[in-house]
């Protein structure tokens, strides 16, 4: 569901975050509206766990400024964290308290009245599958449980934005799955939610528009097809190379319509302006070059082509 | 943010009573140990030097002796003394084991110790009875040393006075002060008792031996927050950096005073200790948890791990212990207890002494002044530090 832009619930401009000489966050603007899913996609060490750090208060920003449901930011501003759950990367709970128990004094913290408290308790446990094992200690829990724990945690207030740093890595096929039903269940109720992930394939699947950052920056923002389009009607030609990869990469770089080059090991991977028209061109050159050749495939871009056309690398780097 | 910091505080005490480590520290070990210490070493309660004493002498000083000094430590509870004209009878009842010690004045006694010469009061004494063979010398070394001292004095005066005194009237001035230095020393060992008993000072010892490892379960809880991730989500929280550093401390001063009570009261009712009137107990327990909060939080704030922090606090509640006599009363002088005036734990036992001494509550105030004085000194700068943690 693509947001209702005219109800903006997170703004952000200009932020900027230095550790030592290293700048994690260059002016990144953002925009997501009311019940808006918003993807962050970028490689590890790109910025978004510095983005969102200063997003849900916990970073003062060295510069910008962060508005969430119309309120600034701060790590002092207590009215605008209460509008932001947060789900940090790791796990954030407490193994020697049950998963009630954890629930309930995080409800204790977002001043939930008892009633109102207990019944969401029940609510969220009933959400994400954990009513059963509710009085047995995290600890004892397994991986995907406390996942899925963690997750609780972070909407149990019903908080306007729901931020989520990479909720699903380490956690086995299953489980992700789960984990990215509920989200999908979250924002079809309405929730504005900010997904950072390197996995391109959660990007595609719950983001209303995405985010590209690499850097510290935003490099590129959109829909998925917007995204995609700025690769142009472009294939993705992939030779699979029985020889110096380099040497094939460099002899397709010299044939007409090929856009960007990439060599992923023992294959070299061209995006390509009408494919079936060049592609003949592009065996013959690497032929030429002495390198011999196991396998051709070609295919539509995805979000990781749009990551390695606007940076020249894969986003798994 | 005082709710925070509560809602912080009750999954804190939570946490803690699910930690046995706690549990240990906080009651169990210092308890067992004060428990074995006693069994260990008697109480004065318990002590009661049985000395048979001899006068071969029949001088001036050796009545004073005999007649002032022992009558005194008979009325202070200290000696039980059996008067004998013989001094084979003395050691027989001594090899018997009917006495623990003899003191015998050998003839000759008084005018050695009137003409300045080494004279010799001799103890008699069953080797298997070490303790009281060392107070029964300690007692004769004491007359000894104050008899020599109230002679010199006098032969000191009159010469400085140009006095004509003959050396009969300083023997008769000694022989006379002699008969009072008794009641000297015994006003001497009446200071002594302003020290806890044995096994009220082991206890005590304990007690805040172990407290300041009790408190660093709630300073550490910050690195433990930190540590296992859940410092983010906290600070996420519409609750203030304040209602976190307020609850974790909160949790370590519920903590110190909850186990600094037990052992107080587990102390009272298994061994019978006493530490003084309990108003005073409560001033000095509360000063005492205070200043190791303090302390305790500024070495924390010296380290970045759980680990680290505890290493570096178990160090300096070690050496603190160790200055502060936790282990063995200091005593009243003597470099161990000008040492023991900068450990929290000798300030804590100076004033449970004092209170007992006192005999009022009002007793422990310089000692929990100061103790508070050393808790805000050390927590304002461990405070300011630890702000990195939550930065």
């Amino acid at each position: 569901m693509l947001g209702d832009m005219d109800t903006v619930v997170l703004t952000c401009r200009g932020l900027e975050r230095s550790f030592g000489r290293l700048k994690a966050v260059d002016g990144v603007d953002l925009d997501i509206a009311q019940g808006e899913t918003y993807g962050l996609l970028g490689p590890n060490g790109a910025g978004k766990t510095t983005t969102i750090s200063m997003i849900a208060g916990l970073l003062e920003p060295d510069a910008g400024e962060t508005r969430v449901a119309g309120q600034v930011m701060t790590p002092s501003a207590t009215d605008a964290k209460a509008s932001v759950g947060l789900v940090p990367q790791d796990l954030a709970i407490y193994p020697d308290l049950t998963a009630r128990e954890n629930l309930t004094f995080f409800a204790r913290l977002y001043r939930m009245e008892r009633d109102a408290r207990q019944t969401r308790v029940n609510e969220v446990l009933d959400v994400t599958g954990l009513a059963d094992r509710a009085d047995d200690r995290a600890g004892t829990y397994s991986g995907g449980m406390k996942r899925r724990l963690n997750i609780g945690i972070g909407l149990l207030h019903r908080p306007t934005l729901l931020i989520l740093d990479e909720p699903t890595v380490g956690v086995d096929p299953q489980s992700r799955n789960a984990i990215l039903a509920s989200i999908e269940t979250l924002a079809d109720e309405g929730m504005s939610v900010l997904y950072t992930t390197h996995y391109m394939e959660e990007a595609e699947r719950l983001c209303d528009r995405i985010g590209i950052i690499d850097q510290g920056k935003v490099i590129a923002e959109g829909t998925r097809r917007e995204l995609i389009s700025m690769v142009g009607e472009n294939d993705l030609v992939r030779l699979q190379v029985a020889g110096d990869a380099t040497r094939a990469a460099e002899a397709c770089r010299g044939v007409a319509g090929v856009g960007s080059v990439d060599v992923d090991d023992t294959a070299v991977v061209c995006l390509v302006e009408n494919a079936g028209e060049r592609l003949a061109s592009m065996l013959a050159a690497v032929t030429e070059a002495g390198v011999g050749i196991n396998g051709v495939s070609v295919r539509e871009p995805d979000l990781e082509d749009v990551f390695l056309h606007l940076t020249g690398k894969a986003l798994r780097d | 943010m005082i709710s925070a910091a509560l809602t912080i505080l009750g999954k804190d005490l939570r946490l803690r009573a699910r930690d046995r480590s706690v549990l240990l520290f906080a009651f169990v070990v210092p308890m067992a140990l004060t428990l074995v210490f006693s069994l260990i070493f008697p109480s004065d309660d318990d002590f009661l030097l049985t000395v048979a004493v001899v006068d071969e002498d029949g001088g001036p000083i050796a009545a004073a002796f005999t007649q002032e000094f022992v009558p005194a430590l008979v009325n202070q509870g200290f000696v039980d003394a059996t008067y004998l004209d013989s001094a084979d009878v003395a050691r027989q009842m001594v090899d018997d084991g009917e006495v623990s010690a003899a003191w015998l004045l050998p003839e000759g006694f008084s005018g050695q110790v009137m003409a300045g010469s080494p004279a010799e009061l001799t103890v008699l004494h069953n080797p298997d009875r070490a303790l009281s063979t060392e107070v029964a010398r300690g007692i004769a070394e004491g007359f000894l040393t104050e008899i020599r001292r109230v002679s010199l004095s006098v032969a000191t005066t009159a010469t400085a006075a140009g006095s004509a005194f003959d050396p009969r009237q300083v023997d008769a001035i000694t022989a006379q002060a002699a008969a009072t230095s008794a009641l000297l020393t015994v006003g001497g060992l009446d200071t002594e008792v302003r020290q806890l008993d044995p096994t009220s000072y082991l206890g005590a010892g304990m007690a805040v031996f172990f407290l300041f490892f009790t408190v660093t379960f709630g300073i550490t809880g910050l690195l433990e927050e930190r540590e296992q991730r859940t410092l983010p989500r906290l600070l996420a929280a519409p609750i203030g950096v304040g209602a976190v550093h307020l609850g974790k401390a909160t949790g370590a001063f519920v903590i110190g005073v909850v186990s600094m009570t037990v052992l107080a009261l587990g102390n009272r009712l298994v061994l019978g200790v006493d530490w003084g009137p309990p108003l005073g107990v409560a001033v000095i327990v509360v000063a005492g948890v205070l200043c190791a909060l303090g302390v305790m939080a500024l070495v924390g704030s010296y380290a970045t791990t759980v680990e680290q922090a505890g290493n570096l606090q178990s160090i300096v509640a070690m050496a603190f212990g160790l200055s502060g006599g936790v282990f063995f009363p200091v005593g009243a002088t003597g470099w161990m207890a000008s040492l023991s005036l900068f450990s929290p734990h000798g300030w804590f036992l100076r004033g449970l002494g004092d209170q007992v001494g006192a005999g009022s509550w009002t007793g422990v105030l310089p000692a929990a002044g100061v103790l508070l004085a050393i808790g805000v000194v050390t927590g304002s700068l461990g405070a300011l530090r630890l702000r990195k943690v939550t930065a």
